[in-house]
């Protein structure tokens, strides 16, 4: 780039910034949600991918719970950590959500809850379990409540052993969630006689103590990368054949070959001795689809295979363990996790 | 003083970086408008980045079956002939994520429009090269939300 157009570029951006009303203007609540949050919780906060944000789950929270849930998010729940937005871009969310549900926020003290775990457990489980699970990590399939397809419930359980969850909610607030109950999400109340607050306050520490379990996703190693290259032994129509046939033996379904330049370039200029073989097994991904909607981003499974000016070939192959790790999913992660256990098997036939 | 302008430059270009960059390893936006709609205005955005579209896969047929209500789910293939062929040689490694693919996602009459980040890829990929290339990548598609983003916020329906 030339200096002149350094100058320029330079100018107008300082011309930028050194408009005060740039400057000075405060975060838009609106507009930060529709970017950041209304593709999962939707524009009005129905709840998509991501939980309702409807008046009667924020009236029962305190902002503070807000702020802290945009800034952890929730890890292996698909929810990201908002942890590069500024205080005061956060804070714009919390009072946009606040104004356009005209709720107000409740109030918490920080006082701990002081209770018997022991008991909470046993109480857990004969009132919390069938919808939070053994391990509070919530029931059923996926993340959140629904995209473009049927659930059960408006919310699906909350995942209150979440570490997300466990550092944004105060005792208090747990504890008025169980007294109160939260009859969108389909959770009674266990207040007003069915519990004594004695009992409540054992689920509570019962509740805290899923802190100290650890999540169970496996972590990468320091040297994993997102795709695996494998030299082939053979050359590029036979390697073709072995995959395919490797393939087939896994059941999966294969679909027609795609070279990687195609629709790219014009048919005479293409390159075929690049190709994806491109499958997948219909159940597994729909299977998939379930947990984790958004996997037409990756989705097909795809080994590329090239030929290179040497004449060696390569075989391409995604990391699942990798990929998966991206969607901050721990059932998409588990699931992918033995997929690439049979990746690997194929890739070991097809170069044996 | 060319080096300084360009530090300079990239200070304030930090500034003004776009809310969706703070976004995690997906960018994602709803557009309010039907998908048949948003995939036309996403198509023309697309090529006026200057890529071409590849393929448009359908993903829909036999979805019912397994529950979804929708039956409109197409993912995008794009990206640009050179790019490709001159990254495929020199990285094989980043063919599996060649072409970029977006998925389009119908939930009533909203759609979700979903990719993955570019710069997911740029841990792995410390050269110079790559960065900027992923980078470029990233901020191709952030321009291509926010104008489908505009341009359906000002569709009007068919007579108004």
């Amino acid at each position: 780039m030339s200096l002149r157009r350094y100058l320029v570029l330079a100018g107008a951006l300082l011309s930028g910034i050194g408009s005060p009303a740039l400057l000075l203007a405060a975060p838009n609540g609106q507009a930060l949600y529709e970017e950041h949050c209304s593709a999962c919780h939707q524009m009005e906060g129905q709840g998509g991918i991501g939980l309702p944000l409807m008046n009667a789950k924020l009236s029962d929270v305190s902002d503070l719970y807000l702020r802290k849930t945009i800034r952890l998010g929730r890890p292996g729940r698909v929810m990201p950590a908002f942890q590069k937005m500024s205080d005061a871009q956060v804070d714009a969310i919390v009072k946009f959500l606040r104004d356009s549900s005209g709720t107000v926020a409740r109030t918490f003290t920080d006082e701990p809850v002081v209770g018997d775990a022991a008991n909470g457990e046993k109480l857990y489980t004969e009132n919390c379990v069938k919808c939070h699970g053994e391990d509070g990590s919530g029931e059923g399939e996926g993340t959140g409540v629904t995209l473009s397809r049927e659930r059960t419930f408006l919310v699906m359980p909350a995942s209150i052993s979440n570490s997300g969850f466990l550092a944004s909610a105060s005792d208090q607030m747990i504890k008025q969630v169980i007294i109160n109950g939260r009859r969108l999400s389909g959770m009674p109340s266990f207040g007003h006689d069915r519990l004594q607050e004695s009992e409540i306050n054992d689920l509570v520490a019962y509740v805290r103590s899923f802190e100290e379990q650890e999540r169970q996703v496996e972590a990468l190693d320091e040297d994993e990368r997102p795709t695996h290259v494998y030299e082939s032994p053979y050359d590029f129509d036979t390697t073709v054949s072995n995959v395919k046939a490797a393939l087939t033996g896994a059941n999966f379904r294969i679909f027609p070959d795609r070279y990687i330049e195609q629709g790219l370039v014009d048919e005479f200029s293409m390159n075929t001795r690049q190709v994806g073989v491109r499958f997948c097994n219909f159940n597994v991904m729909y299977g998939m689809l379930k947990i984790e909607p958004r996997l037409g981003t990756v989705l097909p499974c795809r080994i590329s295979i090239l030929e290179r000016k040497d004449g060696s070939v390569l075989l391409v192959v995604p990391n699942l363990r990798v990929v998966s790790r991206w969607f901050n999913n721990d059932e998409l992660v588990g699931l992918w996790d033995r997929m690439e256990e049979t990746f690997t098997e194929i890739v070991d036939e097809v170069t044996l | 003083m060319i080096r300084r302008l360009s530090f300079v430059c990239l200070l304030l270009g930090a500034l003004f970086i776009p809310a969706i960059a703070q976004a995690d390893n997906m960018l994602m936006g709803r557009m309010p408008l039907r998908a048949e709609i948003v995939l036309e205005y996403l198509k023309e955005s697309i090529e006026e980045h200057g890529y071409t579209i590849a393929h448009l896969q359908l993903c829909d047929g036999g979805m019912k079956d397994f529950g979804y209500k929708s039956d409109f789910y197409r993912v995008v293939f794009f990206g640009k002939a050179d790019e490709v062929r001159h990254l495929t040689e020199k990285y094989p490694e980043i063919v599996s994520y060649l072409p970029l693919k977006m998925a389009v996602i119908a939930e009533k009459d909203e759609t979700l429009l979903a990719i993955m980040n570019p710069e997911a890829l740029a841990p792995y990929f410390p050269g110079q090269e790559m960065q900027i290339q992923l980078g470029r990548w990233h901020s191709d598609l952030v321009s291509i939300f926010d104008e489908v983003r505009r341009e359906t916020a000002q569709h009007k329906p068919i007579g108004q």
